[in-house]
């Protein structure tokens, strides 16, 4: 568009001078957000445009692009047996921690909406979980799970709830779970400030009005709280999705999706793919695949909550 | 006014970006682990002057490697004068990547690292009897160089190698009765049951079947039971009946309790921490063991009388197999970059230098390692006695078959294997499934 305007606007330079004023208002707009756009080009654009080819291609293990394959990436993904465990161990991963970690996180923002002493603190407390590094929160759960020298055990030793160490991961699943909790723990304080934000917004008259009309407190909190922080929810919940599918820091730190892909999700999966047995352009094949559930995922979450109009956000 | 001020400082902003994307587009090896070295930018492209240009990426294999190399560049660089080495130092998580990024655009005339098939399979390299002073090559032990050749052609050198052997705590083996290292895995499951009726909190075995390094394991029950990944003819036989038997006994003393809890988990250097702990035994580890113990003890301020008291003897064997070391190396490899015959004199003189009798031991030593020639490996075992017996072990190791191109799927599918069979899966079945999806 700036290209259609500007020469229009070069033209009758010499004759007004107050065109000059008139290009830089047009323009302006565009300069301003240049650097984002640059930023997001090179950051977002080169990279998602480098993933689709590399999936297109044939890689070689040294990551030299060998020519178009046909999709044999993606045929030769949908072929491994391993996949449909990790694809449904990452629709597992992703809606038990976006689901309980969002009702949790409401909970927590409905008590921590509330006025009683020590507030400003609990709120603090809240923010620390996400304040640190998931790498360190992940190998913290890990140090406390562990069965040799984990704090858990030792607790439950010191208090004489056991006698002798427990294994709190037997099973594959058992690593999962600590793994969910882990991802759930990190996550509810995001919800609760997107929700407290929310919360903090609505009129108190709306309540006083309610009161007054006789309404239960779960009346007020189906029919005025939660209609008023669908919007902040809404955002909260699509962030999360795609937090949490693409979240690789816990999974990779607690178990490297060890034991035989057991408690791998596509992007433990993908990296062990492309970084330990070098097949690059299946690899790129699994993040094309991811990045479409994710498309389809967040979009439909996103058109079924807003289908009543762009009013809510 | 103000309006074209901040107009102006958002081109100027814009500028900048694109500036800064270009800057950093052809050198994408700027990482904060580059260190010093990059204070002279590596650039093929441009010769200093009239000085020929070398360009080296190394790995960092320890906290002593970035201060070595820049000591040796300098000493380099003052004693040839027409030659500019350039050395950056890429720590081993980055280093791959980098390696991969450069290829691109400004490939390294040097690589040092681990690998070298993937490289030949993509026709990068140059033979290393072009690149390598006749002198300079005749100080290598034979078996090293035979770990880099693909179709009869030698294409990368050891640069350092180091050995494993079973590390055993002395006090745990005395105090539980059992008289006499286990040599054999009859011995190796007495030892174990012994260990574990004495305390049961003790582990008596360490097993790594980790994606960290589960292929170590697999290397150390195949190979002393007088299997291997490959026959003679260099085919694969991973699912051949000894393989089967070693792991199955591996998996067997995991479901007879006689090792650590997890072993699809607990990588390498968990068990070394439960062994320094005194929690465990018995482990398979490298000739590294004794400095990481040291460090960790140094460290945590761990009074005397909590250290423990070890010491290490070969891998028991099965069926009266002799002791099989597993060895792992590193390579030197050069870039086939259209060199000028000056240029290949240059990159001769800089390996003469490199493996110059003292200096390679000086670089050996600096992270303990063990040396690929045997000049330095007399030189290291006069002047360190505790490694003269790793100088020996590692002269007659076995290595993994890293030449081989489907080596990275291999690697992964042992892994997956044991990992599988300690779910309880069949280790025969798994083993010709991985069999058939690698020989095709």
């Amino acid at each position: 568009m700036s290209k259609a305007t500007a020469p229009k606007a070069v033209s009758t330079t010499k004759k007004d001078p107050y065109s000059g004023k008139r290009v830089l208002r047009k323009v302006e707009p565009y300069i301003w957000i240049a650097p984002s756009v640059i930023l997001m080009a090179i950051f977002i654009l080169i990279p998602i445009i480098s993933v689709f080819r590399m999936a297109l291609n044939n890689v070689s293990k040294t990551g030299q692009l060998k020519g178009f394959n046909n999709f044999a990436n993606f045929t030769k993904i949908l072929k491994t047996p391993a996949f449909a465990m990790v694809l449904k161990n990452t629709l597992v991963w992703t809606i038990v921690v976006v689901v309980l970690s969002t009702v949790l996180g409401f909970m927590l923002a409905l008590v921590l909406n509330n006025k009683f002493r020590g507030r400003k603190i609990a709120r603090a407390i809240v923010v620390f979980p996400w304040a640190t590094t998931l790498v360190i929160q992940a190998s913290a759960w890990g140090f406390i799970i562990n069965k040799d020298y984990g704090t858990l055990n030792t607790l439950l030793m010191k208090l004489r709830i056991i006698s002798e160490p427990v294994n709190w991961t037997p099973t594959p699943e058992a690593y999962f779970g600590w793994e969910i909790a882990c991802g759930i723990f990190v996550t509810i304080p995001f919800v609760t400030f997107c929700v407290l934000s929310g919360l903090q917004s609505i009129d108190g008259s709306y309540y006083e009005a309610a009161t007054v009309d006789g309404a239960t407190y779960w009346q007020k909190l189906f029919k005025i709280t939660l209609p008023l922080v669908k919007s902040s929810l809404t955002v909260s919940t699509v962030l999360n999705i795609i937090y949490v599918f693409n979240s690789f820091p816990i999974i990779w730190t607690m178990t490297k999706g060890d034991p035989a892909n057991r408690t791998d999700t596509l992007v433990t999966y993908l990296y062990k793919l492309a970084f330990y047995n070098g097949r690059q352009g299946e690899a790129a094949a699994v993040s094309v695949i991811g990045f479409l559930i994710l498309l389809i995922c967040a979009s439909v979450y996103m058109i079924y909550t807003l289908r009543k109009g762009d009013g809510d956000l | 006014m103000k309006k074209i001020l901040a107009l102006l400082l958002a081109l100027a902003m814009a500028l900048s970006l694109v500036a800064c994307a270009n800057s950093n587009t052809p050198d994408p090896t700027k990482d904060p682990n580059a260190g010093t070295q990059e204070t002279q930018k590596p650039d093929d492209q441009q010769p200093s002057g009239d000085k020929i240009d070398i360009n080296v990426i190394a790995a960092e294999y320890g906290q002593n490697t970035k201060k070595w190399w820049a000591d040796f560049q300098d000493e380099f660089n003052k004693t040839y004068e027409n030659i500019n080495l350039v050395v950056e130092v890429v720590s081993w998580n980055d280093i791959y990547t980098v390696v991969n990024t450069r290829l691109g655009s400004n490939p390294p005339d040097i690589l040092n690292i681990d690998v070298f098939a993937d490289y030949q399979a993509d026709d990068l390299l140059l033979p290393a009897k072009d690149y390598v002073s006749e002198e300079t090559y005749a100080k290598f032990y034979e078996a090293f160089l035979d770990q880099s050749v693909v179709d009869g052609t030698v294409w990368a050198i050891p640069d350092l190698a180091s050995a494993r052997a079973m590390y055993y705590n002395v006090d745990i083996l005395e105090a539980a009765g059992v008289d006499k290292v286990p040599t054999t895995w009859d011995e190796l499951k007495a030892a174990c049951e012994k260990i574990k009726a004495y305390d049961s909190s003790i582990y008596p075995w360490g097993i790594d079947m980790t994606t960290d390094e589960g292929q170590a394991a697999f290397a150390y029950y195949i190979w002393n039971n007088g299997s291997d990944f490959t026959d003679a003819d260099g085919n694969w036989i991973l699912n051949d009946p000894k393989n089967v038997e070693a792991i199955e006994y591996a998996v067997g003393l995991v479901n007879d309790g006689l090792t650590n809890t997890d072993p699809a988990n607990e990588t390498r250097y968990d068990l070394q921490d439960l062994f320094g702990a005194g929690k465990l035994a018995m482990v398979i580890g490298p000739n590294s063991i004794p400095t990481y113990i040291a460090d960790n003890y140094a460290k945590a301020n761990t009074p005397k009388e909590e250290q423990i008291n070890y010491a290490f003897a070969a891998i028991p064997t099965n069926g009266g197999n002799p002791s099989v070391s597993a060895g792992v190396m590193d390579r030197f490899m050069c870039f086939d970059n259209n060199h000028s015959a000056e240029k290949i004199e240059a990159i001769k003189t800089f390996f003469d230098f490199f493996y110059e009798d003292n200096r390679y031991s000086d670089w050996v030593l600096m992270e303990g390692f063990l040396p690929a020639t045997s000049a330095g490996g007399e030189i290291v075992a006069a002047s360190d006695p505790a490694m003269a017996p790793w100088v020996d072990i590692v002269g007659s190791c076995k290595f993994y078959p890293t030449a081989k191109a489907e080596w990275a799927d291999v690697k992964q599918g042992v892994i997956n294997v044991e990992q599988q069979a300690l779910l309880g899966g069949n280790v025969q079945e798994l083993l010709d499934n991985l069999q058939a999806e690698i020989a095709g």
